[in-house]
């Protein structure tokens, strides 16, 4: 099961990265959409800013027990 | 020869306020099953049967109440309420709790109501109705934190209806007009009645009711609450403040605000609540970029949104109605996915549909408002929007189920089993017919772009865009999977807007029950020594005077004795006069001591009647 969803996710990175290769937006908006791979970039470090940043967050401000409220 | 049969029974929203009505009178179960799913189709036909138009439109203390304004805006919403009214209730039809039914129905009706009001009276009355019908779906959760958060539920919109209402109040006599379009932004009317819409819409820092309340409500009342209280506000926004620009920066940061609390959310009803602010970010932002392609994507993701949010509560309310837990660190390392895959399968299509993935439904909408972003050309708008995407995808469809129906639990703790199987199969059907809707639209999109307020031009099945999609989110899935160690849950709550009324709630509780409290004490005492006292000596009023001299005389007699020293024959003479004064406290009025002569009286008279004779003859003068 793990194997084969691991395949899966091989294979559709590498179809969407060639994908990507290939066709590129006709009217692009922003700069970054002519770069290939950039939406791959964008989330693997989007989403290490985010999980970060919130752990960061929480750890160091917003996070309390549980009974915070309830005392 | 045609027919026309003319079938303009009842406003849609009547159809559930009259369903509500009912429901009780119904005692047979099966029967009242049957009746429950009744309603919502009576009320989709009835939709299928309006055409666009005004309709039932009535004068109260003049001014027009219109209960049908119907446009291709309101239709769009209108269907996609009555669709989920009719997923929600197959959903509840196992709950024995009639209570809980006739408030769903209430609530739906309300929305309903909203949806299709024509005038502003009618939106304020529905938007109370709606208030008030959908906390009960909180408090029939029946415990103490249900209670508490309904309470503090239920304050937040009785605030934001009284803001809507002086808005409404003001605008209707500055223009003289009820109508409800199209309100031009700028004045403090205008102001108000967005203030009051952007509490329902849940726009930070407005929002912490949602993500307070909704995880304290009873498993299937969620799911409702899920669908309709955010979407009507996402309505009257769009029916009143397209284009606004402040719309579209508060959509933008809403939609990461609720990404960023979510991850680090334990709750799983709360994490998703975190993720319906985020995701009607979204909506607002489509909103407030007001462009054709911004305000269909509005409307588009308005829909699907409710759909794929409505499986995803189904989805977790299932695991806490056969589990009865509701937190990831409850929940993970207890491998409830060979328990309940069905319900899993489910809950993952429905993961997809909220990340986007394409052939899923939130792909075909949720991209058109990043397109409008694009078209308007923000590159902050866009990024933001794009890292929203990026974090909904982290939690609810990579997190938040590796965490419940897999997950490792912490090394040390004692893992007990749980007792788990698959939900209700009402509860399954449900889920699979609003799986099946996601998938559906998302792979037929034309049918959901048919009925949008504009026609629309956008082909989200390019394969650049495909392929740009598949790569922001397969990479999102590497991160999680570098981490996944990392990212088990912690048992802790996380702090939000709620605590600038919730702590200070709390103090002024305090304030009440302890120094407002003494305060309320000691004057009590006060004054009941004084009615005391003045009891006492009314016992004979003839010797007040008496009294009155001996305790001045005793008390600077003891004054002075205290500040030049006491001797032992001094404090003898003290104590002398205070057996004096006591005794004399003691004595009570005797008629027979104090009795005068009659001629005192007769005197009395004559002095008093001399002295009125005085005053008359000076008077006279």
């Amino acid at each position: 099961m793990a194997r084969t969803l691991r395949y899966i996710l091989f294979i559709s990175v590498g179809l969407s990265m060639l994908v990507g290769l290939f066709f590129r937006p006709e009217h692009p908006h922003f700069w970054w959409e002519r770069v290939p791979a950039s939406d791959a970039i964008f989330g693997f470090l989007g989403c290490i800013l985010l999980v970060v940043g919130s752990k960061v967050l929480g750890h160091y401000w917003l996070q309390r027990d549980e009974d915070y409220y309830s005392d | 020869m045609r027919i026309i049969i003319v079938i303009n029974p009842i406003p849609p929203a009547f159809v559930f306020i009259i369903g509500a009505m009912l429901i009780p009178i119904v005692r047979e179960r099966r029967l009242r099953q049957l009746f429950q799913l009744l309603i919502p189709a009576i009320a989709f036909a009835d939709l299928l049967y309006m055409g666009h138009g005004t309709y039932w439109s009535y004068h109260f203390l003049g001014y027009e109440l219109i209960f049908g304004r119907v446009d291709k805006l309101s239709l769009c919403f209108g269907y996609v309420f009555v669709i989920i009214a009719f997923l929600g209730m197959f959903y509840a039809l196992h709950v024995r709790d009639v209570g809980q039914h006739v408030a769903a129905f209430l609530y739906i009706g309300s929305a309903l109501g909203i949806t299709f009001a024509g005038d502003l009276f009618t939106l304020f009355a529905f938007w109370e109705i709606m208030a008030i019908a959908s906390v009960f779906l909180i408090w029939l959760q029946r415990d103490t934190a249900a209670l508490d958060a309904g309470f503090r539920y239920i304050m937040v919109h009785i605030f934001g209806g009284c803001v809507l209402l002086a808005g409404i109040i003001i605008h209707v006599v500055n223009t003289g007009s009820t109508h409800f379009g199209l309100i031009e932004y700028g004045g403090l009317a205008s102001q108000l009645i967005l203030l009051g819409f952007i509490i329902n819409a849940a726009v930070p820092p407005l929002h912490a009711w949602l993500a307070d309340a909704y995880p304290e409500a009873t498993v299937t009342g969620a799911v409702f609450l899920s669908a309709f209280t955010t979407k009507s506000a996402v309505y009257v926004l769009l029916r009143a403040f397209p284009g606004v620009e402040l719309l579209m920066w508060l959509g933008a940061i809403m939609a990461v605000y609720g990404v960023v609390y979510a991850i680090m959310e334990n709750d799983i009803r709360r994490l998703l609540s975190y993720h319906i602010i985020s995701q009607v970010g979204y909506m607002v932002c489509g909103v407030g970029i007001g462009t054709e392609m911004g305000l269909n994507g509005s409307v588009a993701h308005a829909f699907c949104h409710i759909l794929y949010k409505a499986l995803l509560f189904m989805g977790t309310g299932a695991v806490i109605h056969v589990t009865g837990r509701r937190k990831v660190t409850e929940l993970q390392g207890r491998n409830l996915y060979k328990m309940m895959p069905i319900c899993l399968s489910l809950y993952l299509i429905a993961g997809f549909s909220i990340s986007g993935v394409p052939l899923f439904n939130g792909f075909v909408s949720k991209t058109m408002v990043v397109a409008a972003a694009g078209g308007i050309h923000s590159v902050p708008i866009h990024l933001l929007l794009h890292l929203a995407s990026i974090g909904t995808f982290f939690s609810t469809t990579l997190k938040l189920p590796y965490g419940t129906w897999f997950g490792k639990a912490p090394e040390g703790e004692k893992i007990e089993e749980i007792e788990a199987k698959e939900p209700p199969s009402n509860m399954l059907i449900a889920m699979g017919l609003a799986a099946f809707l996601c998938i559906f639209i998302g792979c037929y999109p034309r049918v959901l772009y048919d009925i949008l307020p504009y026609s629309v031009h956008y082909h989200p099945y390019a394969p650049y865009h495909v392929a740009a999609t598949m790569q922001l989110l397969l990479f999102t899935a590497a991160v999680f999977w570098l981490f996944i160690d990392k990212l088990g849950g912690h048992a802790t709550i996380s702090l939000d807007t709620d605590w600038f009324y919730r702590k200070p709630g709390m103090l002024l509780l305090w304030f009440c029950s302890h120094p407002l409290q003494r305060l309320r004490f000691g004057l009590q005492h006060l004054l009941s020594r004084m009615v005391a006292n003045v009891a006492s000596l009314s016992k004979n009023p003839i010797l007040l005077p008496e009294i009155a001299i001996r305790y001045i005389h005793l008390r600077i007699i003891s004054r002075l004795y205290h500040i030049f020293g006491l001797s032992e024959d001094k404090l003898e003479e003290l104590r002398e006069l205070e057996s004096r004064y006591d005794a004399i406290r003691k004595i009570t009025y005797d008629k027979d001591v104090y009795r005068r002569p009659i001629g005192f009286g007769v005197l009395l008279a004559v002095v008093l009647l001399f002295l009125y004779g005085l005053i008359y003859f000076i008077r006279s003068r």
